[in-house]
């Protein structure tokens, strides 16, 4: 389910079934006079559905990205090249070529911008707001031209396909 | 095919009524098929519709069953007021479901009433994990605590390396759900929290007017620009408003 990589997702996903499953089994109105049908499979769909990351493999994994890391330079001073060999963009790898390939062009774009403010946005909260507006703007009309697009989240029965998932579980692609 | 142990009561599986929900009377019957296909039809009375329809001898939550239950709700929705049911609630009988209508009927109007003209918006947001290389960028203790389990890797070490950084980005995702919240809540009538974990730390439903939707996407939008290394945001709609209905109506006469 964890993926290491420093990807910023900077346009909401639209939903799918999956994500108002817990709506529909769950809320909604019921009238004491009819019968809830019991239903076998129910509590299987949401145990499937919260799945407890918390663990010494979670831990492990994390350290391990961690200790790829580069932590004895300064972040500001990324060069293309070492981006392209840094030990995250490899362990980003694990999670597939295409979102490797995204991951890149984005730390391309983070490494040419002219202010490096992708790695103290939480810093610019009060002090930095122009620079970071601008870059976050870009960024996000970059993605919503992808399908997976707000503008096509209207419709939640044609966005309820398996290529919404991995996004927010990623661990299934390697299932 | 013999009807499972699980449809309930001997008799409710070949007689009993699928519903959907329950409108003001005077909408037209959705033309999406129901659960198992069935035909959706109405029952009025009391000035009330309930959306019902054949129930299969066999209701499981198939992902296409409860597909068709929120399709024929969505149909319902775009005519106006809507009290949806939760997915498999029967009725034993017409007869049954009319009468129920009549006691409720004070309850369930007022309850059309607040809401009419309004959509349901569900946000999600789940952590990045990746945003633990900002984090230890940033904070010293955690920098200080890699480098020294770099210096002298064991077991140990790692796991605690491990815990403090996935406690660092939950804490950070949770720190950014709150920041959504309280750009997204003024934009609403009404706001109803859902079950949140670990890695889904937002999960709430908003009851919005349908004219602000509009404005509520573009405040979600800007949310996710602003948390998006910390928070992915998901968000869908317009739903029925299930989070926005009293799950069982006060019993009749009081």
């Amino acid at each position: 389910m964890i993926t290491y990589d420093d990807e910023v997702v900077c346009a909401p996903r639209a939903g799918t079934l999956y994500d108002v499953l817990e709506l529909i089994l769950d809320r909604g109105m019921v009238i004491d006079v009819f019968v809830r049908v019991s239903l076998v499979g129910i509590e299987i769909l949401k145990v499937d559905a919260r799945i407890v990351v918390a663990s010494v493999d979670t831990y492990l994994r994390f350290a391990e990205a961690c200790n790829r890391l580069d932590l004895e330079h300064d972040v500001r001073s990324k060069t293309v090249p070492e981006m392209f060999g840094s030990p995250v963009a490899k362990s980003v790898g694990k999670a597939g070529a295409k979102r490797t390939a995204r991951s890149l062009t984005d730390k391309v774009r983070d490494v040419l911008a002219p202010d490096d403010d992708s790695d103290d946005a939480d810093d610019a909260d009060d002090t930095d707001e122009l620079p970071r507006g601008r870059s976050a703007r870009g960024r996000g009309e970059e993605r919503s031209e992808r399908p997976r697009g707000r503008s096509s989240g209207r419709s939640r029965a044609e966005e309820d396909r398996p290529r919404d998932r991995p996004r927010r579980r990623p661990r299934r692609e390697d299932a | 095919m013999t009807a499972p142990a699980t449809t309930g009561a001997p008799g409710t599986a070949v007689k009993s009524l699928y519903v959907y929900g329950i409108t003001p009377a005077g909408i037209r019957a959705p033309r999406s098929p129901g659960v198992d296909g069935a035909r959706v039809r109405l029952l009025t009375g009391s000035g009330l519709c309930a959306a019902v329809s054949d129930a299969p001898a066999r209701l499981l939550p198939r992902r296409r069953d409860l597909l068709a239950h929120q399709a024929v709700l969505d149909e319902l929705a775009a005519q106006g007021p809507l009290l949806p049911m939760r997915f498999a609630v029967l009725s034993p009988r017409a007869d049954t479901l009319l009468t129920q209508l009549r006691s409720d009927v004070d309850h369930l109007q007022r309850q059309l009433a607040e809401v009419r003209g309004c959509v349901e918006l569900n946000v999600k947001g789940t952590v990045v994990p990746g945003h633990f290389a900002d984090l230890v960028r940033r904070d010293d203790s955690l920098r200080t605590l890699a480098l020294r389990t770099r210096r002298r890797p064991d077991y140990e070490a790692n796991v605690r390396l491990g815990e403090a950084l996935a406690l660092g980005v939950r804490r950070e995702a949770r720190r950014a759900a709150r920041e959504v919240l309280d750009r997204l809540t003024p934009l609403a009538v009404r706001a109803a929290g859902g079950t949140t974990d670990e890695q889904q730390v937002l999960s709430t439903s908003f009851l919005v007017r349908a004219e602000d939707e509009g404005r509520f996407r573009k405040a979600v939008d800007a949310g996710a620009r602003a948390v998006g290394g910390r928070l992915a945001l998901s968000v869908t709609g317009p739903l029925p408003c299930y989070s926005f209905v009293e799950a069982r109506p006060a019993p009749a006469g009081r």
